[in-house]
């Protein structure tokens, strides 16, 4: 035991001593929560609170125009324009200045858009008063919508969606006075102008959950854990890279020949890589609960089961620390092991559901992220997060990712025995 | 004198390349020696070495190190020996102190013990100015000399020596060779590889030439040259007997 002590001090030396790895293991994965926190918070209030840059042509004097240009300037999603540098703007310098992205989306009222919706409204409303058939699609009025190019098509359909909302709201305000108008007309009663409740059918949004009810889960449960996740695989590199420099400088060839088992060197390793796993995950954790409001993020909530967490911590580390110590015993150089990992990570991330949610992926790559040992951390850390689960329910995601570990270390003593000591 | 080491026609063949490595080489070193494995580049004194240090697996043969055979009794052996490996086959990122600290306690020493041991050696060598400086910084000579303590911290019955003066200048030469005649007095056997003839004719009580594999010839260097006629070097009769043929 002694001599694993001394191999121990070994290694934990060796890894304080890499500036830059330590910095890679542990500054990088804050930054990379941080960051992608702050991007999904943004984007989960881009459509309530961005303040898109939107430059607005109202050719339309009457009320359609001014119900358009009212909704599309209330305070949060737009931040409407007129003019270009005090110049008033025509269609063609507003298709020019969304082109070169001055401005992210340019709206286009026509002329007469209000006299033609009234017209068109008023016909549906008499013909329907005196039983005729109605067209549906004559005279349709057409308002302009111009994107910038580099918008993507998710966010394009958010905002259309938005701009729909607000012209069926103004359509609606037309066809209801319209009614009321025919109403007096043929009413010896008259019907006062009432204003037409909206959000009748009002939805409440909530998390399905059997112990909280109504609580919400944040950008901050989903995005801790899957980063974490990611910040954890990512010593694999390190780790991989340490065996292999080992095997290069010679001082491998003379641990082997001291009386101490390849286990002492192998575990030897995974204790110090182990406890760096750990750091990183209190470190992710902390920075969720205490950084994170003071930032203006959402403050993590870590669940119901330390237990099931610690135990779901210890089984990621220790599925990273299998994979690292794989390639590092299988690659031959240093390079051929980082780019290996790097890309290997982020292959097992993105199929893991690391990026895009697993739901949403095509049957095929639902089907491989099975494989990928960042989901099986991933879906632990939500049924922790998220679900609120205790122990039992991370079970199956601990067991596969121990699985994963002691077939990594099997494998990566088997070929180290049968391609390095040759004995 | 009981035998350190006695090797009984091993062979050793690579995978992937049919010339034998070693061809049915016997060899016997008796304790307390300065043995010179000597030969030219490829004849199979490293994979030799590698073998007798528990490095290598062999095809056929015995070996046996003290009396304890190898591999069954590869733990026993390894607390036996000590290797110095051709290259500096240490931390970087660590300290003199620190490297020889880690390779003494992996082979058992501990507390005062292990100090004594790293500080004497440090002064022997003329390092304990350097003790605290990472290896990253030192100079080639150092390198190879705290390369050569990491190797013989523990007292080793069998030190064994892959050219442990290559590149190094006179002056480290000259301790690291002063160094080794010292231990030897105190009784550790020394098997030792080199290119260089002339240290080997100072340094070894007994020579062994290899080639191709094979033992070409062994004994006393002062014997040797005296018994060959025209040869007034070790180096001369290196060259008479495993030829001026270039080996890559």
């Amino acid at each position: 035991m002694n001599k694993f002590r001394f191999l121990l001090y070994k290694d934990f030396l060796l890894l304080v001593r890499d500036k830059a790895g330590l910095a890679m293991m542990f500054l990088m994965p804050v930054l990379l929560v941080i960051i992608m926190t702050y991007l999904q918070d943004s984007t989960y209030h881009a459509v309530h609170e961005s303040h898109i840059p939107l430059l607005l042509l109202n050719h339309d004097t009457d009320s359609l125009g001014a119900t358009i240009e009212k909704q599309i300037g209330q305070p949060g999603i737009f931040d409407v324009h007129k003019t270009i540098n005090g110049t008033p703007v025509t269609e063609e310098a507003l298709i020019k200045a969304v082109a070169q992205g001055d401005y992210k989306v340019g709206v286009v009222v026509p002329e007469h858009a209000t006299m033609h919706i009234r017209k068109n409204v008023k016909r549906y409303v008499t013909g329907a008063f005196n039983g005729a058939s109605l067209s549906s699609v004559a005279d349709s009025v057409q308002v302009a919508i111009y994107f910038d190019p580099v918008i993507k098509s998710s966010f394009r359909t958010t905002l259309m969606s938005t701009l729909r909302e607000y012209a069926v709201r103004t359509e609606s305000d037309f066809l209801f006075n319209e009614i009321i108008s025919e109403v007096n007309r043929l009413s010896p009663v008259t019907v006062a102008d009432i204003q037409l409740a909206r959000n009748q059918v009002k939805f409440k949004e909530q998390y399905a959950s059997m112990d909280h009810p109504g609580k919400m889960p944040n950008s901050a449960q989903h995005n801790v854990p899957a980063w974490s996740m990611f910040a954890i695989f990512f010593i694999t590199i390190s780790l991989s890279g340490n065996i292999i420099k080992e095997r290069d400088d010679g001082s491998y060839t003379r641990l082997r020949v001291t009386p101490c088992p390849y286990s002492f060197y192998l575990f030897s390793k995974i204790a110090v890589y182990f406890g760096v796993c750990l750091l990183q995950f209190v470190a992710l954790m902390l920075l969720g609960i205490f950084i994170f409001p003071w930032l203006g993020l959402p403050a993590l909530d870590f669940g119901i089961s330390f237990f099931a967490l610690a135990l779901m911590c210890t089984s990621s580390a220790l599925a990273a620390i299998g994979y690292g110590v794989l390639i590092g015993n299988v690659a031959v150089t240093h390079q051929q092991a980082a780019i290996f990992a790097s890309i290997s990570v982020v292959i097992m991330a993105a199929i893991g559901g690391v990026w895009i949610p697993v739901f949403v992926m095509p049957h095929v790559m639902q089907l491989l992220s099975c494989i990928s040992p960042l989901n099986w951390g991933l879906e632990g850390f939500y049924a922790i997060f998220v679900r609120e689960g205790n122990w039992a329910s991370v079970l199956p995601e601990c067991t596969a990712s121990l699985l994963f570990f002691g077939l990594c270390i099997g494998a990566a003593i088997w070929y180290n025995k049968r391609k390095r000591i040759d004995l | 004198m009981p035998a350190a080491i006695t090797i009984q026609h091993i062979k050793k063949t690579y995978r992937g390349n049919p010339n034998p490595a070693i061809d049915g080489l016997s060899l016997s070193v008796a304790q307390g020696l300065i043995f010179g494995l000597l030969g030219p580049n490829g004849a199979g004194k490293t994979t030799l070495i590698n073998i007798l240090c528990g490095l290598r697996a062999f095809d056929a043969g015995e070996v046996y190190i003290h009396g304890y055979s190898l591999p069954g009794q590869l733990r026993e052996i390894k607390q036996l020996i000590g290797f110095v490996p051709q290259e500096i086959a240490l931390y970087p990122m660590l300290t003199a102190y620190e490297n020889l600290k880690v390779f003494g306690g992996i082979f058992g020493l501990r507390g005062a013990a292990l100090d004594r041991s790293v500080n004497e050696l440090l002064v022997k060598f003329g390092l304990e100015q350097s003790k605290r400086r990472y290896l990253k910084h030192f100079s080639g000579g150092m390198k190879r000399r705290i390369n050569l303590i990491a190797g013989m911290l523990h007292r080793p019955k069998i030190l064994f020596l892959d050219e442990p003066t290559a590149g190094v200048d006179v002056q480290s030469k000259n301790l690291i060779l002063e160094n080794l005649r010292e231990i030897n007095r105190q009784g550790t056997t020394i098997i030792y590889t080199s290119h260089y003839m002339e240290e080997a004719e100072m340094l070894c009580s007994r020579v062994a030439f290899i080639d191709e594999g094979k033992l070409v010839c062994e004994g006393n260097p002062a014997e040797m040259i005296r018994h060959s006629p025209g040869c007034a070097s070790l180096e001369m009769l290196y060259l008479q007997l495993t030829g001026k043929k270039l080996r890559d």
